[in-house]
């Protein structure tokens, strides 16, 4: 099928949020498992929809990489809690089904320790995180192995599709993550010359250059950055006097920047961008719909959760 | 080198019906595509896609009327016999049909492309229906001009 047929049908999908009972969303509601739950059974159906005509099949893996790794950290923070003597370690219903793994086969996989099957370098990663588990007992520690192999295998995805864009968008999804990390690691003080180990290799910018942004003040951190397009997105720091909102702030910018730099393709008839951007599209709708429905159940300031919402 | 002339006047007129014919199919074949997937979501939105889908098959139209017009100036039509060419009046004709051949069939994918986006168009505004027609139809000016064209030159070529 080619991408013109892909980009009308996307075309043709992309409706406005209107009332919740009037939505796509509608359908899970009765569903067990609550709104969570049928937020990730409408991204799932998107997914597996999209999948039958996507020509590139692998632009669905770019987007579903990372929950396929948040279920390999899942099951191995429960399996560490559980070595270590806490019974009710695993937390089962942390795993999201929208990875390409099915959850059952990783799940099994890693607490029979059967890895030769996994894909994207999990097969000598997971022994690798449990060497360092056994060495270090830091979470933290595995946790950025096991980004850091993610982006890794995004990127590998990505260059395999040849699609100069998605390539360029991983590569930003890289350097927001690294930005993101930054801002966290800046309010807990950390030096530049400990922190580089946070950042991620792949992106535009180099894991040097995010780290060497400890040593100077946040408010000049978009100005030291002005020669990328992304170091705009952290003038949301300099609005904020809040460290914990600039966090949220900055967060946001990024996502909405993350979906920027695909927009072009919104004016092309067969770009397979456009894939890509219908997706983080939607999943945006779904972040807000979460947020809105946290706060309200939550009873949280209506204030904050109108700021956390994107308007990607 | 008695029948050169003749083969070359043949060879115009079915360039211009072949080249503008493949470039059609290929107009309508990617705003076919467009049309399928905007319909796979909303199938009430046929008589607009069919409009738009359409607009690229002009071009092979165009070919078909120039070798017609090229056929009955060698007398091939109504059986009364092929008019005697030499090879430069067969080389005239030949080049007559240029115009249309090429034109046709550049401007018939482009305009399928632009038909395509179109259609993509009316999935999400539907009222824009007569914007959305006017943008593919710029692109068929070029093929009414090289129609023109190539009408003019064939008008001005001398056989018989």
């Amino acid at each position: 099928m080619s991408y013109v047929y892909t980009v009308a049908r996307l075309r043709g999908m992309e409706n406005a949020l209107k009332a919740l009972s009037e939505t796509s969303y509608a359908q899970w509601l009765n569903q067990s498992g609550g709104f969570d739950k049928a937020i990730d059974s409408e991204i799932l159906s998107t997914c597996e929809e999209l999948s039958s005509f996507v020509p590139d099949k692998e632009l669905l893996t770019i987007f579903r990489l990372p929950y396929d790794f948040h279920n390999v950290k899942v099951l191995l923070k429960g399996l560490f809690k559980v070595r270590g003597g806490e019974a009710e370690g695993r937390r089962y219903d942390l795993i999201s089904k929208l990875g390409t793994i099915n959850t059952e086969e990783l799940t099994e996989a890693i607490e029979t320790e059967e890895y030769g099957f996994l894909p994207y370098g999990l097969t000598d990663l997971i022994p690798e995180c449990w060497k360092i588990w056994e060495q270090t007992k830091s979470a933290q520690t595995v946790e950025l192995l096991i980004d850091h192999q993610m982006f890794r295998a995004m990127l590998k995805v990505a260059e395999g599709l040849n699609i100069p864009e998605v390539t360029a968008w991983v590569k930003n999804k890289i350097d927001a993550e690294n930005l993101r990390s930054a801002v966290r690691l800046a309010r807990m003080k950390y030096e530049s010359s400990k922190a580089i180990n946070f950042f991620h290799e792949g992106g535009f910018l180099r894991p040097d250059d995010v780290a060497k942004l400890l040593n100077e003040p946040q408010e000049t951190w978009s100005r030291l950055l002005s020669y990328t397009d992304i170091g705009a997105a952290l003038n949301a720091m300099q609005e904020s006097s809040d460290l914990k909102l600039a966090l949220s702030d900055v967060s946001k910018a990024l996502d909405e920047y993350l979906i920027k730099v695909l927009e072009p393709a919104k004016y092309s008839m067969d770009a397979p961008a456009n894939v890509l951007l219908y997706l983080l599209t939607k999943e945006a709708e779904a972040r807000n719909l979460r947020v809105a429905l946290v706060c309200v159940a939550g009873g949280l300031d209506r204030e904050f959760g109108r700021r956390l919402l994107s308007n990607a | 080198m008695e029948f050169l002339g003749l083969s070359l006047a043949l060879f115009g007129a079915a360039l211009a019906a072949a080249l503008s014919g493949i470039g059609s199919a290929m107009g309508i074949g990617i705003a076919g595509g467009s049309a399928a997937g905007v319909m796979t979501e909303d199938p009430d939105k046929f008589g607009s896609c069919l409009i738009l889908q359409a607009l690229p098959g002009t071009q092979g139209i165009y070919g078909l009327l120039i070798a017609f017009f090229v056929l009955n100036k060698l007398g091939l039509l109504g059986g009364a016999g092929a008019v005697a060419l030499n090879w430069n009046q067969g080389l005239q004709i030949f080049a007559s049909c240029l115009p249309i051949a090429i034109v046709g069939w550049i401007s018939a994918i482009w305009q399928g492309r632009t038909s395509a986006a179109s259609i993509q168009m009316i999935s999400k505004k539907p009222e824009a229906m007569g914007k959305a027609i006017i943008l593919p139809a710029m692109v068929e000016t070029y093929a009414v001009l090289a129609l023109l064209t190539s009408i003019l030159m064939l008008m001005g070529v001398q056989v018989g």
